[in-house]
């Protein structure tokens, strides 16, 4: 089981996309949208300079997220230059936050009232809740190879980053873990 | 005398560990596992405390974590409960609430000072204003329970929350069966106790073996469940945190407590509850006394002596308040054990010994109509009496979750009668005693377990116990009274009794006036028989009377445990370091940390306020204003939505200019403005204040869903930075950063611009709070930090200095601009705030646009004006008041002293009779003082406004 760690992820484009045909519109660019509403999917390993993250927040609404490496958000980017009817952009400058590791749930059940132990994996849920009283989103992802206990994307606005990476990662550090993040 | 007695098998001791501790200062023993109460009550004090209002010498009552006398101050924390809190060596412990120490207590006066202080003596006498401040501080320093030490440290008890299929509450017979029930039906089951162990309380041993080793329980000993909340929302309180657990059904299987026998002295140090005797024998191997005597109305009574005397702990006699016994086997036992069986007596006064303890009990025959025969009386020499006459159930969280109840004369107690969804009642609290218990778990357990989704629910239906185990009123009158009926708050029969023939004559009422109840036991032993007495007062059935209402929480809960750990959400826009760089000195504006100020050396406070606001006049200035509210709002219906929302005209307005909004409610109140940007055709850009975005964003997409208008909303406050740099020679510094043509034809004022600056996409905004030629740079938060590095540097040799919100504020005023929120109230409206120049009533419909016709229609109530004061006056606070002929006027919503104009100015809510230029007026500042100031025209600077509109230097 690997250690408990909270690791700001500042190595990520984001970009988001809303509208009444947002979803028609991204699957044209060749986007592999959800389905379902509060779910996502993504193209290769999470974890990968290229990966490719799409999350369906509510019905027209989308979140891209993709490694520094990848060229699908530059490509939409470019293509929203054009102002599609019914497509909108949505400037995302998000914080983001991986929290995985022993005793993940301990530290979840102290700062969120959502039971995140008990989603199912396989329907790739999406949750929009608050923690610590900020409005987060927030997937469950399987976990690594060696880590044992499922990890956690954590997203919030930018401007409540710093609380929240210091308040989260006080508990982090109190349940015996670590807080890091990689610089830009 | 209480002492311990020889090993046993199942105590809760390690014997091999001694444990030294100091009570009162001085050295004790007790052993690894023992509680406080129980290392006392074997070590040989006889006295533990002194009761609250007449410093009695008290002892253990109940052992059952009720007694507010067994709290104590143990090293430095106040009201620790003994009952519950394992022995530590080394421990300090010491009594609460005592004036020179426990046996010597000064306050021990106020027992013979008894019929001085009738019930409800306080709301009587201390009426007095003169004397009542002297009451006053006379009774904080004698009441009140432990000392808080301000020099303690901080505990930290960080809250959880906690998710299960199935609370069961209580870890008896019944709550046993029921958990383990629920988990074989395959729910996720949690077991909570407040003992310190699960031991089942008489329970088989492989019951409780079995809920230990089930994968599918957790057991949650030594925690309370301090209070029922929506939805199945349980507080739990454990000894180092509070757990908030929502379950999908709950099992109260919440047990009795045992009452105690009302009469003379039955509160002395060796009277005691005969359960709490039981525990304190079988877990920790001490004995209530040497030679014992049980006062009896049921037959637990009988087992309990059954139980001692196989301990060797001799029972001399039982003192049967009924006639007749029942459970013929246990009594029959009884008396071939030797135990005096003296039936239809009640006891009528326990003797006090020379050492401050029973020393025997007086008795007397007891009729059925609770009447002494005093002729008749006998005495029994003892040093410890046990009561065992009754228990009321505990369903106090069961009526917290919606359930009711009804007093069922069969069993003299309360019992659930009716039960919301997902909440069952099993066991004595559910009046089904004895074996029947075990059954009657089960049956919960499976309702419980199938109304969460797991198994079905039977259809077993468990009867209510057919004898009656509790006493219907084991109340002794005594002339001389001190027979309690409350040991938290010392309330006697007749202080009950007075109360009502007061007139206090409900539950409720007699709470209140009375305090029964009111302790830290919460009234687990006093709310009962205080009901019967007042019943026999009023002369009716208890059934009547019904229970004062139940709230959270059930039990005490430590405050640090609500606390649990401070969050205090805070946001800090993109360049809070470059602040904290330049020395900013923060301030709170709502939730955002913002800059004050930025503090220079060789500057006071004022000093640097002045010099930004200086800067800003004669050369330039930047602010962070990345605090307001930004949406953007897109589709062939996004200039419509704006038209409707706010009240001026958006749906004509040219791409690439800005235009002021104002936003009403309903009613026509003023409740946000900003600056709406027009990007492209289908496309919006605006600002709300710092404190509305969520509420306008909010607000917008309701009335959008509402009015079904083909648009979207984007809400980008968090997402983009923003930054106001005004000066008269902000324009010249800033085209050397940007591609954007900022020439006066190419960038007139209210104009909007995309471009570069310093290799970044922002937008600019040409428009003028502060009242300067100036520039909103909007950026996205992730580009900020480089662009405002990049302003800072490039105005560095003009003189630039970036300025905080107390300078804003100042160079607003100066321009006689309102704030939303400051110098409008709930009830403003455009009218009163001047700002009708901003309404276009002739538009088809804007939200507020009835409620302004009629307010025109009426005129307005108050008025936004200027005021200035001359220099040398003392400056007034916002909020002082107005005084017009001796009553209220208006009162000052912005005030400030403004170098630039050599006078002070500000901005007033007034009468509008008063409203006239030149008008002189008196403000009432702190102290009472009158202070001079005159309605004066704004705006104060640059009335024209030609400052904003053109550059004066290059």
């Amino acid at each position: 089981m690997s250690a408990l760690t909270l690791q700001l992820q500042r190595r990520r484009e984001r970009l988001g996309v809303k509208g009444p045909r947002a979803g028609e519109w991204l699957q044209l660019h060749g986007v592999v949208v959800p389905a379902a509403a509060n779910s996502w999917t993504h193209t290769a390993d999470i974890s990968a300079n290229d990966a490719l993250l799409v999350a369906r927040l509510g019905n027209s609404e989308f979140l891209l997220e993709e490694g520094t490496a990848g060229t699908m958000l530059k490509r939409i980017t470019t293509s929203l230059g054009s102002q599609p009817p019914g497509v909108y952009p949505v400037l995302r400058e998000d914080w983001a936050f991986q929290l995985e590791g022993a005793g993940v749930h301990d530290v979840l059940t102290q700062v969120c009232n959502v039971n995140f132990a008990a989603l199912t994996l396989d329907a790739q849920p999406l949750v929009m809740t608050l923690m610590i009283g900020v409005s987060v989103l927030v997937i469950p992802l399987r976990p690594a190879r060696d880590a044992g206990e499922r990890a956690y994307r954590i997203w919030c606005d930018p401007t409540f980053g710093p609380y929240l990476g210091e308040s989260l990662g006080a508990v982090v550090l109190e349940c015996g873990g670590g807080y890091t993040g990689d610089a830009k | 005398m209480m002492h311990r007695r020889a090993a046993s098998a199942g105590e809760w001791l390690d014997r091999t560990q001694e444990l030294k501790f100091t009570f009162e200062g001085r050295e004790y023993q007790g052993y690894a596992g023992d509680t406080i109460s129980s290392a006392l009550a074997a070590a040989g004090p006889k006295l533990l405390a002194r009761s609250f209002k007449y410093h009695r010498a008290r002892s253990i009552l109940s052992f059952a974590n009720h007694d507010s006398n067994t709290m104590f101050q143990v090293d430095g924390v106040p009201n620790v409960r003994g009952d519950v809190t394992l022995l530590r060596a080394g421990m300090r412990v010491a009594a609460l609430n005592t004036f020179g120490g426990l046996a010597h207590d000064r306050a021990r006066l106020l027992d013979r000072l008894a019929p001085f202080l009738p019930v409800g003596f306080y709301y009587k006498a201390f009426h007095s204003k003169r004397l009542f401040p002297r009451w006053e501080r006379l009774f904080r320093r004698l009441t009140g329970l432990g000392a808080v030490s301000l020099m303690a440290e901080r505990q930290a008890t960080p809250k959880r929350y906690g998710f299960c299929d199935v609370l069961v509450i209580g870890a008896g017979p019944s709550g046993l069966a029921a958990a383990l029930t629920a988990a074989e039906s395959g729910a996720a089951v949690c077991l909570v106790d407040e003992s310190l162990k699960i031991a089942g309380n008489g329970a088989p041993e492989a019951l409780v073996r079995g809920a230990q080793s089930s994968a599918a329980i957790t057991l949650c000993p030594a925690t309370v469940a301090a209070g029922y909340y929506a939805d199945h929302w349980v507080a739990l309180a454990s000894p180092t945190h509070l757990t908030k657990m929502r379950a999908k059904s709950v099992v109260f299987a919440t047990g009795v407590i045992e009452q105690p026998a009302v009469f003379r002295n039955n509160d002395l140090p060796g009277v005691m509850l005969a359960s709490g005797a039981a525990r304190l024998l079988s877990r920790y191997g001490v004995a209530p006394g040497i030679r014992v005597v049980m006062i009896a109305a049921n037959l637990e009574a009988y087992l309990t002596c059954i139980e001692l005397s196989a301990r060797g702990v001799a029972v001399a006699a039982i003192i049967e308040l009924r006639p007749v016994p029942d459970g013929t086997a246990p009594v029959a036992d009884c008396v071939a054990r030797g135990m005096a069986l003296v039936t239809g007596h009640a006891p009528y006064e326990a003797i006090r010994g020379s050492n401050g303890c029973v020393a025997g009990l007086k008795v007397a025959p007891f009729d059925a109509n609770q009447k002494i025969d005093l002729g008749a009386t006998r005495r029994f020499d003892c040093d410890a009496v046990l009561m065992s006459v009754g228990w009321a159930a505990a369903t106090q969280l069961l009526l917290q979750a919606g359930g009711s109840t009804r007093f069922s004369e069969e069993l003299q107690q309360f019992v659930p009668d009716s039960l919301p969804p997902g909440i069952f009642a099993a066991g004595r609290m559910n009046g089904v005693y004895d074996d029947a218990r075990f059954a009657d778990g089960r049956r919960a357990g499976a309702q419980a377990a199938a109304h969460a989704g797991f198994g079905t629910p039977g259809n077993a239906s468990i009867a209510r116990s057919s004898r009656t185990p509790s006493h219907p009123f084991p109340i002794v009158d005594h002339p001389k009274s001190k027979n309690f009926v409350d040991f938290d708050e010392d309330l006697q029969v007749k202080d009950l009794e007075n109360a009502a023939q007061e007139g206090f004559d409900s539950s409720e009422l007699l709470k209140r006036y009375s305090t029964v109840g009111m302790g830290p036991s919460q009234g687990k032993h006093s709310n009962m028989n205080a009901l019967r007495i007042l019943a026999r007062v009023r002369g009716v059935g208890v059934a009547q009377l019904g229970l004062t209402t139940a709230r959270p929480m059930y039990h005490p809960v430590p405050l640090k445990f609500l606390a649990g750990r401070s969050f205090y959400p805070e946001r800090r826009t993109p360049i809070d370091a470059q602040h904290a760089a330049l020395n900013a000195v923060w301030m709170p504006a709502g939730n955002w940390r913002r800059p004050e100020y930025y503090a220079v050396a060789g500057e006071d406070r004022a000093q640097s306020i002045d010099a930004e606001v200086h800067a800003v006049r004669s050369a330039v200035g930047l602010i962070d204003v990345g605090t307001l509210g930004k949406i953007e709002v897109y589709g062939p219906d996004a200039g419509q939505l704006l038209d409707r929302a706010y009240t001026g005209r958006f749906a004509d307005l040219k791409v690439g200019m800005t235009r002021y909004g104002l936003m009403l409610d309903e009613a026509g109140v003023i409740i946000d403005d900003g600056v709406v940007a027009r990007l492209g055709p289908e496309s919006f850009y605006f600002t709300t204040t710092t404190g509305g975005s969520a509420t306008v964003f909010r607000e917008l997409l309701r009335l959008n869903a509402l009015w079904g208008l083909n648009c979207a909303l984007v809400n980008v406050t968090g997402h983009r930075a923003a930054f106001n740099f005004a000066g008269p020679l902000s324009r010249g510094i800033l085209q050397k950063l940007t591609d954007i043509d900022l020439k006066e034809e190419a960038f007139p004022f209210l104009a909007v611009r995309s471009g570069n600056l310093a290799g970044a996409a922002v937008r600019l905004l040409r428009v003028g709070f502060v009242g300067e030629l100036g520039y909103e740079i909007h950026v996205a938060a992730g580009r900020s930090v480089e662009v405002w590095q990049a302003l800072i540097d490039a105005g560095a040799s003009a003189g630039m200095r970036p300025f905080g919100v107390e300078a804003q504020r100042v160079l607003r005023l100066e321009k006689g601009h309102f704030i939303v929120g400051q110098d409008t109230d709930g009830l403003t409206d455009p009218l009163e705030a001047n700002a009708m120049w901003a309404v276009a009533m002739k538009k088809p419909f804007f939200v507020g646009q009835r409620s302004v016709r009629i307010l025109q229609a009426r005129g307005p109530r108050q008025k936004l004006v200027g005021i200035e004061l001359a220099e040398a006056t003392p400056l007034p606070k916002e909020c002082h008041l107005i005084i017009e002929q001796g009553a209220i006027a208006g009162r000052v919503t912005s005030v400030t002293r403004s170098r630039a104009l050599n006078k002070s100015i500000g901005l007033a809510m007034l009468s509008p009779a008063l409203a006239e230029i030149g008008r002189e007026l008196e403000i009432r500042v702190d102290g009472g003082a009158m202070v001079r100031a005159r309605v004066a025209a704004a705006p104060f600077y640059d009335p024209q406004n030609l400052r904003q509109k053109a550059s004066l230097a290059a």
